[in-house]
Formats: C-alpha cells, sequence, structure tokens
C-alpha cells in the first residue's frame, strides 16, 4: 500500500469513528471511539499528515 | 505467534518514514509542525499569547523556518514558574481543560519551586512512544520484559518509559515497593530482560549484589537502559554498566518538562533527536544556532504538549549537534556523547572548556577508582578551579591512593590540557543515590556561570 492510499484510509477511518462517536450514547463505546480518533491522529502525524495538534482541538 | 507480522518485526525503525526522510522534507515538516504548535499555544495559553504580544510577534508571521529561528523568542523555566504562579498549579501556563488531563507531574523543585507538568492522554502516548525509538533500536520487541526497579511517583520520566513498554506491546514487570536486596531476588525469580534505571542505580545496584553474593552478569538481564543522567553516551560508564550486568547499555535523554527528547543511538555513542515529536535548536550564549559540530544549548519544541506547551524551551543542556550520519542510518539530528554538562555547570579553566561529561569519563580511565564521583568548582581573580573528590574501589588498599591521586591528575591533564586537582576518598564516603546522583557543587558566584545574553529572541 502506498503511503497517500495508507493516509486516506486513515483519514477516511478517523471519519467513520467521529461520527459514531457522536452518535451513540455509550459511555464505553463513547470512550473507545475516543481513544480510536486519538489513535487516528497520531498515524496521520506520524505519516507527516499534520492538521492540528490534538484530537480535542480537531473534533470540538 | 509473534504480536508483530514478521516482516514487521524485522524492520530496522520504528516508524522509517520519518525516521529515513531526507533533511530537506523534514526541515518543511517540522515548520508545518510549528507553525501548528505556535497557533495552537497562541490561541490557548495564557504565558504564550503574552510572550508573542510582548515581542510584537503574531503566529501567522512565522512564515519560515529563519522567522521561527530570530523572530520567536525563547521560554525559560521561571517564566513557566511565574505563569503557574498566577493561579496554581498549571495558572497561565495551561492550555486545556482539566478534563484532558490523563497524568500529573512536576519537578523535584531541587533549583526553586517545582515546575508542574500536565499530561493529556495524547501526551502521555506520545512520551511514550518517543521510548520506543530506543526500545525498537536496541532490537527491543513484544516478546521482551522491561523491569523498573523504582517506585513510580511524581516524577514524570519512567513513567512515560512505562507507557513506551505498553505501546510497544511488551511486558513490564514492577519492583516497586522493594528495597535493592529484594529487586533483585525478583530480577532472579521473574528473569525480566531489559532493566531501565538511571546510570548512577545501574551501578548501585552492583554494590547490593556484592553483599548478596550476586553476579548480575548472570541474570538474564540483556539490556540495560539508562536515562535522567549523562552517562549512557559515556563509553567508560557504559562499559561499566555493560561489564556489571554482562549486557548491553542503550540511551535515553531527556527533560522533565519536555519527555523524552533523545532516544540512544542503536551504535551507542550518543543519542538522536526524535524529531517525530520535537524540534531543537543549538545556540551559543549570544542565542545563534551554532553550525553543525559545534557544543552549545539544546532549545527545543515539542509537538506533543498540548497540556502545557513548550516553544523554544531552554534546556541548559550542553549538547554537540551534527548532520553527519552516524552510522545507523537515520536522519535524524546526532548529539555525539548526548548531553555533555549543564550551561550552569560550564568551567572554563585556563582558557579550556572542561566538560563534566568528559571528567567522568577520564576518571573510569583510571584503575582502582569507582564510579562515586563529586565535582567542585570554585573561582580565584580571574579562572575557575576545580577539585574532583573521587572514591577508591573497595578492593584497592589505601597504601595505594597516592598512586590513584597521580594517575587521575595525569590522564586529566594528558587529555584536557589543564591541570586539574583530584582528591581519593575511602570507599563509601560519597553519598549514594537512588535516581540522579548530586555530583556537581558550583561553588562560584552566579555571574560566572554561562548565561544567555538578554536581547529579542534570547
Amino acid at each position: 500500500m502506498t503511503h497517500a492510499e495508507t493516509l486516506e484510509r486513515i483519514r477516511d477511518l478517523q471519519a467513520r469513528v467521529r461520527e459514531l462517536r457522536r452518535a451513540s450514547d455509550n459511555p464505553a463505546i463513547e470512550r473507545t471511539m475516543q481513544l480510536l480518533d486519538l489513535y487516528c491522529h497520531m498515524a496521520r502525524w506520524e505519516l507527516g499528515d499534520v492538521e492540528a495538534m490534538t484530537p480535542e482541538a480537531e473534533g470540538r | 505467534m509473534r504480536l508483530y507480522k514478521p516482516e514487521v518485526e524485522a524492520q530496522r525503525f520504528w516508524n522509517p518514514y520519518t525516521q529515513t526522510m531526507p533533511r530537506a522534507d523534514l526541515d518543511r515538516l517540522h515548520l508545518k509542525k510549528l507553525q501548528t504548535v505556535i497557533a495552537y499555544a497562541y490561541a490557548r495559553s495564557p504565558m504564550y499569547r503574552n510572550l508573542l504580544d510582548r515581542n510584537r510577534v503574531r503566529p501567522e508571521q512565522i512564515r519560515t523556518m529563519d522567522d521561527f529561528v530570530k523572530r520567536l523568542p525563547f521560554i525559560d523555566k521561571k517564566e513557566i514558574l511565574d505563569a503557574q504562579a498566577v493561579n496554581p498549579p498549571f495558572g497561565e501556563a495551561l492550555a486545556t481543560s482539566e478534563d484532558f488531563f490523563h497524568q500529573r507531574f512536576a519537578t523535584s523543585g531541587s533549583t526553586g519551586a517545582p515546575l508542574h507538568i500536565p499530561l493529556t492522554y495524547h501526551s502521555a502516548e506520545l512520551w511514550g512512544e518517543s521510548w520506543v525509538y530506543v526500545y525498537w533500536a536496541a532490537g527491543l520487541r513484544a516478546r521482551h520484559s522491561f523491569y523498573f526497579p523504582f517506585n513510580f511517583g511524581i516524577f514524570a520520566a519512567f513513567w512515560s518509559a512505562y507507557m513506551g513498554v505498553r505501546r510497544l506491546g511488551a511486558t513490564v514487570i514492577s519492583g516497586g515497593g522493594l528495597d535493592s536486596k529484594a529487586r533483585l531476588r525478583q530480577i532472579e525469580q521473574y528473569r525480566p530482560d531489559v532493566m531501565l534505571a538511571t546510570p548512577t542505580y545501574a551501578l548501585y545496584l552492583g554494590e547490593t549484589a556484592r553483599e548478596l553474593g550476586m553476579d548480575l552478569a548472570r541474570t538474564s538481564i540483556s539490556h540495560v537502559i539508562v536515562a535522567g543522567e549523562p552517562g549512557g553516551s559515556i563509553p567508560a560508564t557504559r562499559q561499566a554498566i555493560e561489564e556489571l550486568w554482562g549486557a548491553r547499555c542503550y540511551e535515553l535523554y531527556g527533560i522533565a518538562e519536555l519527555g523524552p527528547t533523545n532516544p540512544g543511538c542503536p551504535l551507542r555513542e550518543g543519542v538522536h533527536l526524535c524529531e517525530e515529536w520535537y524540534h531543537a535548536l543549538v545556540v551559543d550564549e549570544a542565542g545563534n544556532p551554532v553550525v553543525y559540530g559545534e557544543v552549545g544549548e539544546h532549545i527545543v519544541t515539542s509537538y506533543i504538549q498540548d497540556g502545557q506547551p513548550l516553544i523554544k524551551y531552554r534546556t541548559h543542556d550542553l549538547v554537540r549537534w551534527t548532520d553527519e550520519p552516524c552510522g545507523c542510518e537515520t536522519t535524524w539530528l546526532y548529539y555525539p556523547g548526548g548531553v555533555l554538562g549543564r550551561t550552569d555547570h560550564m568551567i572554563i579553566v585556563k582558557g579550556v572548556n572542561v566538560y563534566p561529561s568528559a571528567l567522568e569519563s577520564l576518571l573510569h580511565r583510571v584503575s582502582g577508582l569507582s564510579e562515586h564521583y563529586e565535582l567542585h568548582v570554585d573561582r580565584d581573580a580571574t579562572n575557575d578551579f576545580v577539585t574532583v573528590k573521587a572514591e577508591a574501589r573497595p578492593d584497592v588498599d589505601e597504601s595505594r591512593y597516592g598512586d590513584l591521586h597521580r594517575d587521575a591528575e595525569a590522564v586529566i591533564r594528558s587529555v584536557i590540557g589543564v591541570s586539574i586537582g583530584v582528591a581519593v576518598q575511602k570507599p563509601g564516603s560519597l553519598p549514594r543515590y537512588e535516581l540522579k546522583a548530586k555530583r556537581f557543587f558550583d561553588h562560584r558566584p552566579a555571574a560566572h556561570r554561562w548565561q544567555l545574553a538578554e536581547r529579542p529572541g534570547a
């Protein structure tokens, strides 16, 4: 998989995770989705895709 | 079955994308990250908004690396302490809601008030990841187990090492709540592969092992990772640790307020800047970047301090930086010899810069001296002068102390070129430490210590 394809998939995954986080009313799922969002954010920075400083700042 | 796919586990680098990135691309990426963190800090941290406003600079004016170097001011610990004092513990240095806090740490306050350090979950994960670069470089993988021979207290350093082990996916064994003898027995029982400690404590455990009649070189420990003070990049200290433990010794250089900034090079002669999560400059006393190959003060910006951003932070550590390849094939900046000293420990004897790490290395060359020593620095009308107190090894007869004294003074004079007095002490006469050792005692007036000139950007 190329660098660009990897990034595209991570961005797509992060968007879905955020959607699920907003939609869920289950605390356990909300927190799990927060952490998944954070790991997507980390993975994007690790691949040089710098959008914002933190997932919190991006997401709220 | 393994946690990582075999072809991934065999990779030399934890993140080959950035660890092998050409310098020009790395610098372009740094600029983007710096702009992001500056905008974040200006928008959220009253301390940074005030600092930039006072210096008449706005985040959008930082368009180039030259702007960053020349226009943006340094920040020192005192300014953060002042900002925290407005509304303790974090005051105006804080940039996020406490809802996002994961851990709260503080420095020891040994040189003044403790500096408080808030870590969000995001920061804690990435402080941990910064450790993984040295674990991975040392050949450590998820199947290895890591022994932590200390209590988990308010100090950040080894907590982040623990987060790193979690991030790697390896096993943690805690020696918390035990004394040194019980920890050594635990090592015999659980057979960990890796021990994390300060160089001082790694060597101190050798004394404890002798009391128990235990040979540390025969334990399961194959890797010792040291941090918290210089040592891992000082060849003689590293060799002493490696011989004692029958293990390979690697270093991580970190800074309490910033985290694990510099994982050790796998070739073990120095450390790299973790350019994934940090940017650094090395500057002279006037605040100007020194050319590669020269020594200066390490100025660091963190990309992962969203609770309390630190940009162009003065570490007061003296390092030599270089873009020359070290041989391990990463493109990240390399600091041969790790931390060479502190700006406030800079000694100039008859015009010659004398680094405490160099003296430590030379003392280790003298057969019959132990690893325990102290440097006492004072000043007469024109010059700094240094006296070294060095302990003899327990197996050396007191009648040989005169020879040790002459040998130590001769080796220092032959390498550094100036005379430094060495007083040989009996074994056990200098204090012992479980974490960082206090080895440097400065009796000089403050005006004669190294300090950055007061100027814009300094």
